[in-house]
């Protein structure tokens, strides 16, 4: 039997502010133990949350680059339940008036997958289990996060892992957070439920919790669709529950039940006033937001005439886009620029996180003085990727390995005055040509081959010396 | 309003409306939900005693024409955009003043194990 998956994710981000959602402990990884905090961070009786600008301002920044409308006035909710990561035993979030809602993520494919809401709130603290008890770290308690809820409409695992790449790529352009998997900056959990084609109504849906790769939502999605399938095949009943993905076994599994847990009795936090944030302000920081990703690939491909293919390994990584851009704002080519980082640059970074950070030795001034080199034929583009190798490993300009005697041409000016001097030095050769006596251009290149120690380019020349003869 | 939730209760808060009495089977729910666990006669005596709460709060609900929820339109306090905290670290507290009410352990909190 064949079913349609019906699918939405919910991204969990971690906002990179310098200090804490309520309070102004730093929100710096690592440190020991419980020493980013303070009275608020840690629940105690008689402290007072107080807002930080930047996680508004942030997650504006988020909602408008995901098309959503912003409202302008929004409030603090108490989420309810009992666990040590939460030391108040309750979480501030946003319930029914959150910063932003109804936006959307475009696919490649043009399908748009809409954006429900997306809330501001604090993270959990950290749990350590060990022979009985339970350590408990508050180091990230209090830690800005937004919620980004997708409506259900994926229907594919490819989808669900194309979407959560996009989301991953705006975020990191729009440098709210730097939404790194692994390290649990940026989290998914995915919903998911099975119908049979054309059915309007929703199957029964179970939700995947915290799985911290790209390529992990789109398997788990695979493997929680299967096992769903196998289950309406067989006759049975999809159970509502929390699931787990495990890597290992690329299997999807349910989590201990969380018996009844649902219900967080949410209620407006009466410690937080109000907020509101006025159209002049969004439109400030709709102004404040660089060129997006998507967009940039058009102009890449469409403006600056990049290959798709190519285009499309650089924008994806924020730092190399600007390291591309600043380069070609030395003057240097887009064609020369991008194969040397596609190519030369590249084959330095084994992994995407090396990509992502671009941490290189030479700055985009001293990659475009020798971009422009080969532009201008100087150095030909073997040469070019030699000795780029060498000032990424050195982290030395191109002067340090290309003297002016090793260029191995001149410029296309140099040229084409030194091929005027020729002619001028030898008027009756250049008569003789003109007059259909071919062989004596001969005279004019032993003229110029002298002049440049055998380097100039001779087919060049003869091109650029029939030229002037002629006029 | 906070202990019983639901849409039906939230309706009749709105409408200010006198909410019906607390039972004994939400209070065991409140319980569990607060991972705390009470004898009968407990649970009997806190019935009794959350219901006088309520009846309370209903008191202050229904002396304000339109119920609680028009605290909030009312309530004009509401803070503009530029008047929130600038995002500027402050010292945080030395991990023995955070760990002063309890009982640490290498400068973690040490409670008994919970696990979801
Ligand atoms: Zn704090």
């Amino acid at each position: 039997m064949n079913y349609e998956i019906v699918c939405g994710i919910e991204t969990h981000i971690e906002l990179a502010t310098k200090t804490k959602i309520f309070c102004g402990c730093t929100t710096e990884f690592g440190g020991e133990p419980n020493t980013h905090c303070c009275p608020v961070c840690t629940g105690q009786p008689g402290s007072l949350p107080i807002l930080n600008q930047k996680v508004v301002e942030y997650a504006i920044k988020a909602g408008l680059a995901l098309n959503c409308k912003i409202n302008t006035k929004s409030h603090m909710d108490r989420k309810n339940y009992v666990y040590p990561d939460l030391p108040k035993a309750y979480q501030i979030s946003q319930y029914d008036e959150p910063l932003c809602e109804k936006g959307y993520i475009e696919l490649d494919s043009g399908k748009r997958i809409g954006i429900t809401r997306i809330h501001i709130e604090e993270d959990a603290g950290k749990l350590i289990h060990e022979s009985g008890l339970t350590y408990i770290d508050y180091n990230r308690s209090g830690v800005p996060l937004i919620e980004i809820v997708s409506e259900p409409d994926i229907s594919s695992a490819e989808e669900a892992k194309e979407y959560a790449e996009k989301l991953q790529l705006i975020m990191r352009y729009i440098g709210i957070s730097d939404c790194k998997m692994q390290e649990g900056s940026m989290r998914c959990d995915v919903n998911l439920s099975l119908r049979k084609p054309g059915d309007p109504r929703f199957g029964v849906r179970t939700e995947i919790k915290n799985i911290n790769s790209l390529s992990f939502i789109q398997k788990a999605v695979m493997a929680e669709a299967e096992r769903q399938a196998d289950i309406l095949d067989a006759g049975g009943t999809v159970v509502q529950q929390t699931m787990r993905y495990d890597e290992g076994t690329n299997s999807v599994t349910p989590m201990r039940d969380k018996e009844n847990s649902d219900d967080y009795r949410y209620f407006p936090d009466p410690d937080i006033l109000r907020f509101c944030v006025d159209d002049k302000k969004v439109e400030e920081i709709r102004e404040s937001l660089p060129e997006l990703p998507f967009d940039k690939l058009k102009r890449y491909m469409n403006v600056l005439g990049l290959s798709e293919a190519t285009a499309k390994q650089i924008f994806r990584y924020r730092m190399v886009a600007e390291f591309f851009e600043d380069t070609l704002a030395e003057g240097a080519s887009v064609k020369n620029t991008a194969n040397l980082i596609v190519v030369t640059i590249f084959s330095n970074m084994d992994t995407e996180e090396e990509k992502e950070l671009f941490a290189i030795r030479i700055s985009a001034a001293q990659f475009a003085a020798l971009v422009k080199l080969a532009d201008e034929k100087k150095i030909n583009i073997g040469v070019a990727q030699s000795t780029l190798q060498k000032m990424l490993e050195s982290g030395k300009p191109v002067e340090e390995f290309i003297k002016p005697e090793d260029l191995v041409g001149i410029s296309d000016e140099a040229l084409e005055s030194l091929c005027k001097e020729a002619i001028d030095a030898n008027p009756e050769a250049a008569a003789n040509v003109r007059n259909g006596k071919d062989k004596a251009i001969n005279v004019m290149f032993g003229y110029i081959m002298k002049k440049t120690g055998g380097k100039a380019d001779i087919r060049k020349a003869e091109v650029l010396l029939r030229k002037l003869i002629r006029q | 309003m906070f202990v019983s939730s639901g849409d039906l209760t939230a309706a009749a808060v709105r409408k200010g409306v006198r909410i019906m009495a607390i039972s004994k089977t939400e209070i065991e729910k409140l319980a569990k939900l607060a991972k705390l666990s009470f004898t009968d006669e407990e649970l009997e005596r806190f019935t009794a005693e959350f219901d006088e709460i309520i009846a309370f709060a209903d008191t202050v609900n229904q002396s304000i024409e339109g119920g609680t929820e028009q605290i909030r339109s009312v309530d004009a306090r509401m803070v503009s955009f530029d008047d929130l905290r600038p995002d500027e670290v402050v010292p945080s507290l030395p991990n023995d003043k955070i760990l002063s009410n309890v009982e640490g352990y290498n400068g973690f909190f040490k409670v008994e194990r919970s696990k979801k």
